[in-house]
């Protein structure tokens, strides 16, 4: 009677092949979790021992998934209702307390030494920076971020976020409106900039080379463009690079371009394509296409086409009140409101006359 | 489309007109079990924006209190208002429940006058305390706080008058008297909810 | 016609929300010319007052309040049960108090909000197909991943189980109708006003609500009108789902059928008994945080202002305390349809029946105590960490313990692999993996990486697809021959399984890989290297969303023109099925008696529930062959 073995309880062999079937998919499955490339590169010291966690969870979860499934799938197999079990029933079996306290207790160590592990890495990438770590302070602001450290007695202020590579780093975060989250996917840390509290983590990029900061935290409608570069640098090129801002003729320094030495269009360039980091104003180029300006954002309009008819009284007028009129496809609200307050008259005078000269060039 | 819910095997013509009586499985009657759920969840309610009120006070540590003092006497008066009202609410059903007739109009009229002159003390309060909620966030949580449980009297007095109403229509006594206990439970909540709010907020 | 207007019905509601609306705009002009507010005429503040009201108005019209308004007056009040039942489909569209025919309202509302939701999915994948800007703008894009977000989870998941459970429950528990008929038709009628205000604020000027499900502050404050229209529509929603599961409570406790104790109740039962301890507790809290949101927005509160010593993160904690107990709001009641499927076509009694009711409690308890694991990044107190870690994944535990018992309650049985069965199956596989998902991100180190990518949507929708949905499908095949009286189709119910069951791993696995590979959520445009995942993801989307037209038509033509159902295609056990198909108008012509327990498969001659007095309509009644499959596809 075939029949009635199938439905008969398992046998010794049979088990020895479930289990069998159930090591070589977890060991499959495994092999196959190491092997995809999932983190981005290992850009700060604690970087690894994430990914190595990581590791670790995809080792302990397949085999948990992979057991769920093969027993599912066994039990179809083995014991789904054929033609002429219409009317058949299981056996009543209610419960087996035995079985019960082997399932509680296994997950039950499962999660005790993942938690353990995860508490102390947790408190080792957590550990208060040593003294006298290098300070950067974050802001972030829709849609911007602005970095500021100290250097040699001078405080630094930009965009773009530039650090030596192999030294701790404590980074302080701040927003100036709704909540932000500093992130740098290749180093591994994130943390919200929440407006009224300062929040922060400290590390140690390992790894030279150019990466972003990636805000993770909905902040409204330029979300998706709140980026920032960050520069990793060996400790010789950025000594170079503290010595070249710092020092007041140099004209990667917006703050500095704007006293006088410089020409009109230099600065409306400046600002342009940097805006000024020192009061937070964001470069229009972050959004706006412009040609002279070599920019080729879409989050904006295309200056080159939507200004070309404009008198620079109106263009004027938009930079400091972009939400009176909106360009047709585009949202209000993305335009920072900030430009008319953050840069004095001046700059906007200049910002203006550049944009008209660039875009009536044609 | 096919009407879902007409019977489709089951005969069923004469012999019933409404549904059977559901069998009771529990001592608890469903209205007061009803009205006591509601209860916890308008304590939850409560919970949240105590939690409020301790995060900007202790966590965010605004100034306390929002401006200058606040008017302690004013609050603790209001305080013994509410009791008395519980007790004269407590009266009431009381004397439902006897088939009182007099005594138990004479307590609900009390319990709403009572509780009027609650919420006409706590506006008064409002227009002479100096601040008011934009000013900063510990006068928000004041008035928060204070402003939720006056929504709550508000309620209350409407239950209490729907009550009256009812009894002065002679529709309460001892056989009836559910229409009188539920809302009477809501108010004893709503006073001993006060007890709470000026505790944390005037004697903390 | 003035009969029309002034009894209960649409004439009525529609005649009121027009003076529901006029009298809004009075109030607000009134209120601000008292306090000296210029303009008197301001837009803003008549909106905020008229969501807060005008449903009201029409509530009041359609004829939700008369019974209590007849009541408080002391006019005499008669359960005449006019309001009863259903006789044709327009009985659907009116107040009615009969629990069968409010599940299914409950239903079909829920549905027509998933199909939306749904459809703002497709146009998110959409936008997503390529890098850069395809057809929606910012504003747009953030619009429709919220709304989605918003409609699929209080329009959705959390009202269709109170749907199913609202047909089903009272029937499984030997009771005549829920507790409280008219607080039950109330709790319905809200839910519609709730999802059409969300779609309405699509039209607000400054476009939809755009700050995601969670509406952080301060995003939320300083948003445009759009956000008061979710803000207000999370209230009518919340208020909703308390007043159903208050009634759910009372109706499980005073209203069980004599010989019902606890742990004779079907698991079902005990899964909305729990859901709705927690909807109790927890609801509240949403509404206050958004409660606060309301009065930042509209009166100048400070809550959530830093300048005036408001805190931002308290937001999240109230949030969170509600939402976090919400995701099992969404998952518990799917858990107990999981054990009535699987009992009856497994044809065995739930394995660890005592431990599965415990679990559930167990799951109740821990989801109070686990909220800030959403916050691990959002720059609270580092010491709050590693205690929420820890109480996060010890839920993994009783939820363990639910997945291996219905494993072994399949182990040995006699498996119909039938369409609800596929579904019951399916969810245990595709939330076992949602849920591991859900504990590597307990684990901080970890979720400090992933945590707002998509990574997180992954996880969504693997516990809230391949979980809370899956359920829900089961529960509607399982369910469909004894709310409509007809067979749904076997073949088509099995093809749009398989279609779903492919193409949602296919859509959502991937957002695993490009989430720790580091793309964050909520933005319409990514980097060139998550191009190719994202075309992929896209396109097995679109797959996904037409597999469920399948389910449209399968139900639609079923309810039609399917065959006649019997009174219980499934030889199950439990109460509802022991009545025809539907059932009578009052359920039972006598109160059943529960002798055992609900899930003796296997037990020669055991029996749930015997009819006393009444003609007992037999198991499977005369007049259908003995054959226990009848002909479902023709
Ligand atoms: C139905 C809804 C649902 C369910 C049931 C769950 C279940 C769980 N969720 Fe999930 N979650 C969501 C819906 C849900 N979640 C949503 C919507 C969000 C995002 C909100 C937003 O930000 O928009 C979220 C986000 C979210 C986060 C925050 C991530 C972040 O934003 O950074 C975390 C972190 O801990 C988390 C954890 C968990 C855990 C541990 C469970 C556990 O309950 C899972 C337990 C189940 C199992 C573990 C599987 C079965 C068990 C076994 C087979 C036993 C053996 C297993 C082990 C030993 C591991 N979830
Ligand atoms: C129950 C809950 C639920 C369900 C069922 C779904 C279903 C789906 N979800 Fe959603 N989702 C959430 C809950 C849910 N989601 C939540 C909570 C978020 C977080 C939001 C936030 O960040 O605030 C989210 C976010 C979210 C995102 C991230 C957005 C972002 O962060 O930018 C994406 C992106 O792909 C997505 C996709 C989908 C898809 C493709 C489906 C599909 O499964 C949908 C399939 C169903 C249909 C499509 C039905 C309708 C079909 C038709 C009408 C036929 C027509 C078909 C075509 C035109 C092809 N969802
Ligand atoms: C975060 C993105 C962003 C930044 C940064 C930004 N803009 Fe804009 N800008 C927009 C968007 C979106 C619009 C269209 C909506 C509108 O008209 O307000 C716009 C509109 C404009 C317009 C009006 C175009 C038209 O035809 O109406 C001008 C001019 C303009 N921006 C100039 C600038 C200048 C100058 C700067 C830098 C100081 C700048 N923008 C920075 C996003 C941005
Ligand atoms: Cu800033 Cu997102
Ligand atoms: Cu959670």
């Amino acid at each position: 009677m075939g029949e009635d073995t199938r439905r008969g309880p398992v046998t010794g062999r049979m088990w020895v092949t479930l289990i069998a079937i159930g090591l070589v998919a977890s060991a499959i499955g495994i092999a196959l979790g190491l092997s995809l490339r999932w983190f981005p590169a290992q850009g700060s010291t604690i970087a690894h021992k994430i990914d190595t966690f990581w590791d670790v969870l995809i080792i302990v979860s397949v085999p948990i998934f992979v057991g769920v499934v093969t027993m599912v799938l066994f039990s179809i197999w083995r014991w789904r209702q054929r033609p002429g079990e219409e009317l058949l029933d299981g056996p009543p079996i209610h419960g087996n307390t035995k079985l019960e306290v082997v399932w509680t207790t296994i997950p039950t160590i499962i999660i005790a030494g993942l938690c353990a592990y995860a508490t102390v890495l947790l408190l080792d990438i957590q550990n208060a920076p040593a003294k006298g770590t290098r300070v950067i302070n974050v802001t972030g602001q829709q849609f911007a971020w602005t970095f500021s450290t100290v250097e040699n007695g001078k405080k630094i202020q930009t965009n773009e976020l530039y650090v030596p590579v192999g030294e701790p780093i404590n980074f302080k975060v701040r927003s100036l409106d709704v909540i932000h989250d500093f992130w740098v996917p290749e180093w591994r840390l994130k943390v919200d900039a929440v407006p009224g509290i300062t929040t922060g983590y400290a590390l140690t990029p390992s790894k030279v080379g150019n990466y972003q900061v990636v805000c993770a935290e909905l902040c409204g409608l330029g979300h998706a463009f709140m980026r920032a570069n960050v520069h990793v640098l060996p400790a010789a090129k950025y000594a170079a690079w503290v010595q070249k801002v710092t020092t007041p003729v140099g004209a990667a320094a917006v703050g500095a371009a704007s006293n006088g030495s410089a020409s009109v269009d230099t600065i409306g360039k400046q600002l342009f394509v940097a805006g000024n980091p020192s009061t937070g104003t964001l470069a229009c180029g972050t959004c706006h296409t412009m040609k002279a300006a070599g920019t080729s954002s879409a989050t904006g309009p295309n200056l080159d086409k939507f200004v070309a008819q404009d008198p620079a009284s109106a263009i004027r007028e938009m930079i400091v009140n972009p939400n009176k009129e909106i360009a047709t496809g585009f949202a209000k609200g993305v335009m920072p409101v900030n430009i008319g307050k953050t840069l004095n008259k001046q700059q906007i005078d200049a910002l203006t006359a550049y944009i008209y000269k660039s875009v009536h060039r044609r | 489309m096919e009407a879902a819910a007409i019977p489709a095997a089951v005969a069923h013509d004469d012999h019933h007109h409404g549904p059977p009586i559901a069998n009771r499985s529990s001592k608890v009657e469903p209205e007061v079990l009803g009205i006591l759920l509601f209860i916890i969840s308008e304590l939850m309610l409560f919970g949240a924006f105590f939690a409020a009120y301790f995060f900007i006070r202790v966590v965010a540590k605004t100034d306390w209190p929002p401006h200058g003092a606040l008017p302690v006497e004013v609050a603790a008066t209001n305080a013994v208002i509410l009791l008395s009202s519980s007790l004269t609410m407590h009266w009431t059903d009381v004397s439902a429940k006897r088939g009182n007739t007099y005594a138990m109009r004479v307590g609900i009229v009390t319990t709403f006058l009572l509780g009027s002159t609650f919420l006409f003390i706590q506006i008064n309060e409002y227009l002479s305390l100096g601040f008011n909620p934009t000013t900063n966030a510990s006068a928000s949580i004041f008035f928060g706080l204070t402003g939720l449980h006056g929504a709550h009297v508000v309620i209350g007095l409407l239950l209490l008058f729907m009550s009256a109403v009812r009894i002065f229509k002679g529709k309460v006594g001892p056989d009836h008297h559910k229409g009188l206990e539920v809302p009477g439970i809501y108010w004893h909540f709503v006073d001993a909810m006060w007890i709470i709010v000026f505790t944390t907020i005037y004697v903390l | 016609m003035a009969a029309k207007l002034t009894s209960p019905g649409w004439y009525r509601a529609l005649l009121y929300t027009v003076v529901g609306i006029a009298f809004t705009l009075g109030m607000s002009a009134g209120l601000r010319a008292i306090f000296n507010l210029d303009p008197v005429y301001s837009w803003q503040s008549w909106v905020t007052i008229a969501l807060l009201m005008t449903p009201l108005f029409f509530l009041a019209g359609i004829g939700c309040f008369d019974y209590w308004w007849r009541w408080a007056r002391g006019r005499k009040v008669v359960d005449d049960h006019a309001d009863h039942g259903a006789h044709s489909w327009r009985d659907y569209f009116k107040v009615n108090t009969d629990h069968k025919v409010i599940g299914i309202q409950y239903i079909c509302v829920s549905f027509f909000f998933m199909f939306v939701g749904g459809l703002m999915a497709m146009l998110v994948r959409a936008e997503l197909a390529q890098p850069g800007r395809q057809f929606v703008d910012a504003n747009t894009y953030n619009g429709l991943f919220s709304i989605h977000a918003t409609l699929l989870i209080f329009l959705f998941v959390i009202p269709v189980f109170a749907g199913i459970a609202n047909y089903v429950l009272p029937l499984m528990i030997g009771a005549p109708d829920m507790a409280f008929p008219r607080l039950n038709a109330l709790s319905f009628w809200m839910l519609p006003l709730a999802g059409i205000m969300m779609l309405l604020s699509f039209l607000a000027p400054g476009g939809s609500f755009a700050a995601g499900w969670t509406a952080y502050a301060p995003l939320s404050v300083h948003q445009p009108m759009g956000a008061t229209f979710f803000t207000v529509a999370v209230q009518f929603a919340g208020a909703s789902s308390i007043a159903t599961a208050l009634n759910f409570l009372v109706t499980i406790i005073t209203m069980r059928a004599p010989g019902m104790t606890f742990f004779r109740m079907p698991l079902l039962v005990w899964a909305n008994f729990s859901t709705s301890l927690l909807v109790v507790i927890a609801t509240p809290f949403i509404a206050a945080s958004q409660f606060m949101v309301l009065l930042d927005r509209a009166l100048g509160f400070n809550f959530f202002n830093p300048a005036g010593g408001g805190d931002v993160l308290m937001y999240q904690h109230v949030f969170w305390f509600y939402s976090h107990p919400a995701v099992y709001i969404m998952m518990l009641p799917g858990f107990g349809i999981i054990s009535e499927v699987l009992a009856t076509r497994a044809r065995k009694p739930i394995f660890g029946y005592r431990m599965m009711a415990f679990s559930l409690l167990a799951i109740v308890v821990l989801g109070f105590t686990v909220w800030a694991h959403h916050m691990f990044v959002s720059g609270m107190q580092n010491w709050i960490r590693i205690p929420m870690m820890i109480t996060t994944a010890i839920i993994a535990i009783p939820t363990g313990i639910k997945i291996f018992s219905w494993v072994a309650t399949l182990w040995r049985g006699v498996l119909k692999m039938d369409t609800p069965m596929l579904w019951a199956v399916g969810f245990i596989t595709m939330f076992t993996l949602g849920g591991i998902s859900g504990v590597m991100l307990a684990m901080v180190p970890l979720d400090i990486h992933v945590s707002d990518t998509y990574f997180i949507v992954a996880h969504i929708h693997y516990v809230l697809f391949g979980g809370s949905m899956f359920t829900i499908f089961a529960g509607i095949y399982f369910w469909f021959p004894k709310m409509t009286g007809r067979m749904y189709n076997e073949r088509l119910g099995k093809l749009h399984f398989w279609l779903t069951f492919v193409f949602f791993n296919l859509t959502f696995a991937p957002m695993h890989l490009i989430g720790v590979q580091g793309m964050p959520r909520r933005v319409y445009d990514y980097a060139q290297e998550f191009a190719t995942w994202n075309l992929i993801i896209s396109l097995s989307s679109f797959v996904l969303g037409l597999s469920s037209l399948i389910f449209l038509y399968n139900m639609i033509a079923s309810w039609r023109g399917g065959t006649r159902a019997v009174a219980n295609p499934w030889r199950s056990l439990t109460i509802e099925w022991q009545v025809s198909s539907p059932p009578p108008i009052f359920n039972f012509d006598a109160i059943p008696s529960v002798v055992g327990g609900p899930y003796e498969y296997g037990v020669p001659g055991a029996v749930h529930a015997v009819f006393k007095g009444a003609e007992v309509p037999s198991p499977v009644p005369a007049g259908a062959e003995t054959s226990p499959t009848p002909a479902t596809e023709h």
